[in-house]
């Protein structure tokens, strides 16, 4: 955008010192939480004394340990896991469905396009909360009547769910990758009597990465960060809803809370530090349509 | 040729068609058939055939009418709605200006911690806030106002009605939807030409003179489109809503929206009335529809949608 060099430094300045302050209350809150992880007793009542640092939260946290003195314990490895298997699954429908779509909606003309585009964008306006009534309904419907398979199905079930409400946003996005992409490439494979398939693997494919990892990325944040769908169909516990159970505990264990939390944003934190370019040409590439 | 491209098409699209029936349609048709029957506790061998027409429509307008629970979900809704809106709005466009006026890694580093709230799982995100307004002395808020001298005793926000708990449902998912306007108005500043900005400096206008006559003007396209965006989804949002309900940091009435009223309904603690839930679910999503259409007709969206010009075939 870069306004030109005349502008003045002061102004600048002025600007920013007025945006981080609005911003404070976020990076206070966000900060509490990451260090009381690390103290005896929560910080956020801003007291130095309560500040005691110890790592004895995420040990705690680790193995499980939910009440101090209790025997309470949960496997939070396993529970990290579920957390991980439903965003790998989720990023992974996503991506491939919507490298996909995206590809024939840029590329290819056929009747009933326009539409389908129009319809894509309405069912991301449509209201989640509506679907998932009708959602559950299908579920308990095809509930498998095996005993043992039903955690399992619940898996496959919450990803494809989940991943269904990230698809119109997504091949929205995937399309205005593959509109970057010159037609020229296409061409030459095509006069060479490659199939539009093909092309698409061959040539596309390799060409359109970094779009790929941008939906891969989003769909990943969108499965970890889930509450509403794991809690409603996934019968094992994830990161998410660990916390929303366990935050009536008492005082005193509040701490462990918030080593839970941390641990349950560290994803984020990591791509913020990674691949910041990527989150924020995916979101401004996203909405630009 | 014809067979061959239907193929390559089904190829390509069918995968998403196939999702899209499968977690829209179907659910929808489902939703709207719960809405005509009996449904309570998921017993679907019991009312799932059980169907009695308009009832559930009825008991939810009396409902409107006459329970005042239900009046303050509503007056929730509105209030919520509303005020979030402007803040979203009006908070996206002033960061998209001040980021504007910055250098770029400034720039960078505002639009990234503006994306924190959007990007970080709900239930982390809640916890910040359920710390920052929590009722007693371990709550932010109240301890910065107590180091202060303006409060003696905690305070628990959230629980004074309405005005506590609609600022904290207010703010919490304020600074969520900010992120969406700041996005789009900084790609449509990037839109303009450089020249314009260019030749209002040389004539030596300030920062403030150039967003006003300038850049805002410019953007007004945008400013709808994120406006109407927003009220949809703003109306139908509720995981931080149900988070914050739960955990107590904020009154059930006054804390509730439509959208939250209608997953309570159907999926909360106590007893769960499916009916009525996706009767009050049928009319929000009509809202909804409506609403989007109307988007897209003012914004005319299709007219973004071009040919792919280069096809050969």
């Amino acid at each position: 955008m870069r306004d030109v060099e005349t502008r003045p430094r002061r102004n600048e300045w002025f600007i920013i010192v007025a945006i981080i302050l609005v911003s404070l209350p976020l990076i206070l809150g966000f900060l509490l939480l990451i260090l009381s992880s690390f103290s005896e007793d929560m910080i956020t009542n801003l007291s130095p004394n309560s500040f005691r640092p110890t790592i004895e939260n995420w040990i705690n946290v680790f193995q499980g340990k939910l009440a101090i003195t209790g025997g309470i314990r949960q496997n939070i490895l396993k529970i990290t896991f579920n957390t991980l298997i439903v965003a790998l699954g989720v990023s992974g429908i996503v991506t491939l469905i919507s490298t996909l779509a995206g590809y024939s909606l840029s590329r290819m003309k056929f009747q009933g396009r326009k539409l389908m585009m129009l319809l894509l964008l309405m069912l991301h306006a449509f209201p989640g909360v509506a679907l998932i009534v009708g959602v559950y309904l299908f579920y308990r419907l095809t509930f498998p009547q095996d005993p043992s398979m039903v955690r399992l199905y619940s898996f496959f079930y919450v990803v494809l769910a989940r991943a269904a409400l990230e698809i119109p946003m997504s091949v929205w996005l995937m399309k205005g990758f593959f509109d970057t992409i010159p037609w020229e490439f296409e061409w030459s494979g095509i006069i060479d009597g490659a199939s539009r398939i093909k092309v698409w693997r061959k040539i596309m494919l390799p060409l359109i990465k970094p779009g790929i990892l941008a939906v891969a990325l989003f769909g990943f944040l969108a499965g970890w960060q889930d509450l509403i769908y794991v809690r409603t169909f996934l019968i094992d516990k994830t990161l998410a809803t660990f916390i929303e159970a366990n935050i009536e505990a008492e005082y005193s264990h509040m701490p462990l809370i918030a080593a839970a939390g941390t641990l349950y944003l560290l994803p984020t934190i990591i791509f913020f530090l990674t691949a910041q370019q990527l989150l924020l040409q995916g979101y401004s590439g996203g909405i630009k349509g | 040729m014809k067979g061959k491209k239907l193929q390559t098409l089904s190829f390509f699209l069918s995968p998403m068609i196939i999702m899209v029936g499968l977690f829209y349609l179907i659910p929808l048709i489902f939703t709207i058939y719960i809405s005509f029957t009996k449904m309570k506790n998921w017993n679907t061998e019991k009312y799932l055939s059980e169907v009695v027409g308009f009832y559930n429509y009825q008991r939810l307008f009396h409902m409107f009418q006459h329970d005042p629970m239900i009046k303050a979900i509503l007056l929730t809704t509105v209030i919520f709605v509303g005020i979030t809106l402007i803040i979203n709005v009006l908070g996206g466009l002033l960061l998209a200006l001040g980021t504007f006026f910055v250098n770029e890694s400034s720039a960078s580093a505002i639009r990234l911690l503006w994306l924190l709230p959007r990007m970080s799982p709900i239930a982390v995100y809640s916890l910040v806030w359920y710390y920052f307004f929590h009722g007693s002395d371990i709550g932010t808020l109240n301890s910065i106002l107590m180091k202060l001298g303006a409060i003696s005793t905690p305070i628990p926000w959230g629980q004074m009605t309405p005005w506590g708990a609609w600022s904290v449902i207010i703010f919490v998912n304020g600074l969520v939807g900010v992120s969406f306007g700041m996005i789009v108005f900084t790609s449509s500043l990037n839109q303009i030409p450089k020249e314009l900005v260019i030749a209002a400096r040389v004539d030596g206008a300030s920062a403030w003179q150039i967003s006003r006559r300038i850049l805002i003007p410019l953007t007004k396209w945008h400013f709808l489109y994120v406006l109407t965006w927003q009220f949809l989804s703003l109306l139908t949002t509720y995981p931080h809503l149900f988070l914050l309900v739960e955990w107590d940091l904020v009154n059930r009435d006054y804390g509730t929206t439509l959208a939250l009223y209608v997953f309570n309904t159907a999926f909360g603690r106590g007893e769960q009335d499916q009916g009525l839930a996706a009767a009050a679910a049928v009319i929000l999503s009509i809202i909804g529809i409506l609403g989007g259409l109307v988007t897209l007709k003012v914004l005319q969206f299709e007219r973004m949608i071009h040919e792919p010009r280069g096809d050969i075939e």
